[in-house]
């Protein structure tokens, strides 16, 4: 087991991972940058390392501060949590160079997933289903014409090259893809310097239904269950739930296999998430996976009963799993705290928390870093605490989450609590019948 | 007495203006106390074999180093510090064998090379910004140091 471990993130991530670490007898040391002195997993950790300024390229990203804090503490392991380093593959690399253990996979494996277009040819080789589309990028818009018309309108232009929305086109009929492929190859030169576009199925309101995995250290896979994280606000998930309110126990069934087979085709060891599209027929389409623990980790292991973060640990040190998949029990549901203005566009509120009364009780569990008088930055992101209910059905979930939020109390700085409380009253989320088009065209 | 109290009383005490503090509980008695360069030492009868976990490093240190904790404020606000820009390994000179670049008492100027501090096996010279003498050299040879942490006092001249 290893000797010492660094954690290589900041905020609510790194004090579950610092939790873990003290439950399993391992010695932890916190890095942290200058505005985080006062931070909770700095305070918690057994040692402490200021890296570098509050900004992150001067510190959480900077991989020199990062391993001289390794040698120096005599660290032998580091958990990059998720963000910052959690999929860079040359921080992978450089770890093993260093003769540290990167908590995490290999730095092959996050370049082999990290290639869109080439993860989707992986997953397609072994017959997991993905969006249909070309094979990677079309010479011209010609051959998109010819893509479109095989795989049926409406399609999607997207940047070979790109993310986050840019050099991307949805296109309804034949009649608008010249324009359309004009349009996003100009955007995606300039954004990305690449102008090549590759052409997708456009799958409307389709549901995010992801699946957690272990690749155990024999190279085997385990899946434990999905998490339909639909209710996103600009791509960004707000709220997560175990298990998924729409999927039937067959489809649910067929993801799980599709995902080992994926995580299996890549010899994939450790934590990992496959992302699925889902549309309204119930057929999936894998669009990414995740090679690393994700925010949203609680929710599986509320209904699955494991620790995710010992279990990465475990394998990263070579060990085995220790805990293989049960059957799930109740229903977990996730809410992101966001330190942002909901009535002012979701704008960020960093500031002092002058008062802070967390929820208790029965089946609550409370992922955060925040303390009274606790400053937040405004150099990092929004994210200050994850309410996880737990209950033995959806509905008393529900139940569960709105009275939870009505002892939930954050003073100082605006928080995105009253508008999960909203989204607890809406017809369509009690009913389970929503889709990743739910904030935009009900709760804006 | 268990061992978190113990870790809780000696961070109250380092960090209040107490010099001296002592508890008895039973069979144990407790006693902390200050000494002027900041040294907290911790004393105690009754329970030896508690002796080796008595391990306590100060969260914003780095604990392989020797207890040489930064000085307070009053001291060090008519000096200038000279902080180390990385995280590493401070040598006060450039080899095991060689003289160190300076000693308390010389004077320094912009640009001279006070002292080493290794990052993953590179050597990067650290170099004065102002013109003064060196009052005093914070850290010992060979101890670790994290970013922006004092290493020199400079007397501006």
């Amino acid at each position: 087991m290893f000797k010492k471990i660094l954690i290589a993130n900041r905020g609510e991530i790194a004090l579950r991972i610092v939790r873990t670490c003290k439950e399993l007898g391992i010695p932890t040391v916190a890095v942290y940058s200058e505005i985080d002195r006062d931070a909770l997993h700095v305070v918690f950790a057994d040692e402490a390392v200021c890296i570098g300024p509050a900004l992150s390229k001067e510190s959480y990203l900077k991989v020199s501060s990062i391993l001289s804090a390794a040698q120096i503490t005599g660290a032998d392991a580091i958990h990059p949590g998720y963000g910052f380093l959690a999929e860079n593959a040359e921080f992978s690399d450089i770890c093993a160079e260093s003769g540290l253990t990167f908590i995490g996979p290999s730095g092959d494996a996050i370049r082999k997933m990290g290639d869109k277009a080439a993860a989707k040819e992986t997953m397609k080789k072994v017959g997991v289903p993905v969006v249909p589309g070309s094979d990677g990028a079309v010479k011209d818009v010609e051959e998109a014409k010819v893509v479109a018309k095989e795989i049926g309108y409406p399609v999607m232009l997207k940047a070979s090259a790109g993310g986050g929305g840019k050099g991307m086109r949805i296109v309804f009929e034949e009649s608008e893809i010249e324009k359309a492929f004009q349009n996003a190859s100009t955007e995606a030169g300039a954004a990305f310097s690449n102008p090549e576009l590759y052409v997708e199925k456009y799958i409307e309101n389709p549901r995010h239904i992801e699946i957690q995995i272990l690749g155990d250290v024999d190279g085997k896979a385990y899946h434990y269950g999905e998490r339909d994280c639909s209710i996103q606000r600009r791509h960004q998930k707000l709220i997560e739930e175990s298990p998924s309110p729409f999927i039937t126990d067959e489809v649910r069934q067929k993801m799980g296999q599709a995902a080992i087979l994926g995580a299996e085709s890549v010899g994939y060891r450790g934590a990992g998430t496959i992302e699925f599209l889902v549309d309204k027929y119930m057929n999936f389409y894998f669009i990414e996976m995740n090679t690393r623990i994700q925010v949203e980790h609680p929710v599986t292991e509320m209904v699955r009963n494991l620790d995710l973060i010992k279990q990465q640990i475990l394998i990263a040190s070579g060990k085995s799993i220790a805990d293989y998949p049960k059957e799930p029990r109740g229903h977990a549901i996730e809410f992101r705290i966001n330190a942002e203005d909901p009535a002012n566009n979701f704008r960020p509120s960093p500031g002092k928390i002058e008062y802070l009364h967390f929820p208790g009780g029965f089946g609550i569990r409370i992922d955060s870093h925040i303390y009274n008088d606790y400053i937040i930055p405004p150099t990092y992101d929004s994210l200050i605490a994850k309410l996880i209910v737990w209950g033995t059905d959806r509905k008393h979930a529900i139940a569960r989450a709105k009275r939870a939020f009505e002892e939930f109390q954050i003073e100082g700085v605006k928080t995105t609590i009253p508008f999960h409380q909203k989204v607890l009253e809406h017809n369509l989320f009690i009913n389970g019948n929503f889709d990743t088009s739910f904030i935009e065209k009900h709760l804006k | 007495m268990d061992l978190n109290l113990i870790k809780q009383l000696i961070k109250i005490v380092e960090k209040s203006e107490i010099t001296e503090f002592s508890v008895h509980e039973g069979d144990l008695k407790l006693k902390i106390s200050k000494a002027n360069n900041q040294q907290t030492m911790v004393t105690y009868a009754g329970m030896p074999d508690m002796r080796s976990a008595m391990q306590f490093p100060n969260p914003t240190e780095v604990p392989a180093s020797s207890s040489n904790l930064p000085p307070k404020e009053s001291e060090s606000s008519n000096y200038y510090e000279i902080k180390s820009p990385i995280v590493g390994t401070f040598y006060r000179a450039p080899a095991p064998d060689a003289d160190p670049y300076i000693q308390v008492g010389d004077i320094v100027s912009p640009g001279s090379v006070l002292c080493i501090v290794e990052a993953m096996k590179l050597m990067n010279e650290i170099e004065c910004d102002v013109s003064g003498k060196v009052v005093k050299i914070l850290l010992e040879n060979a101890s670790p140091v994290e970013y922006n942490q004092p290493i020199f006092l400079i007397e501006k001249s």
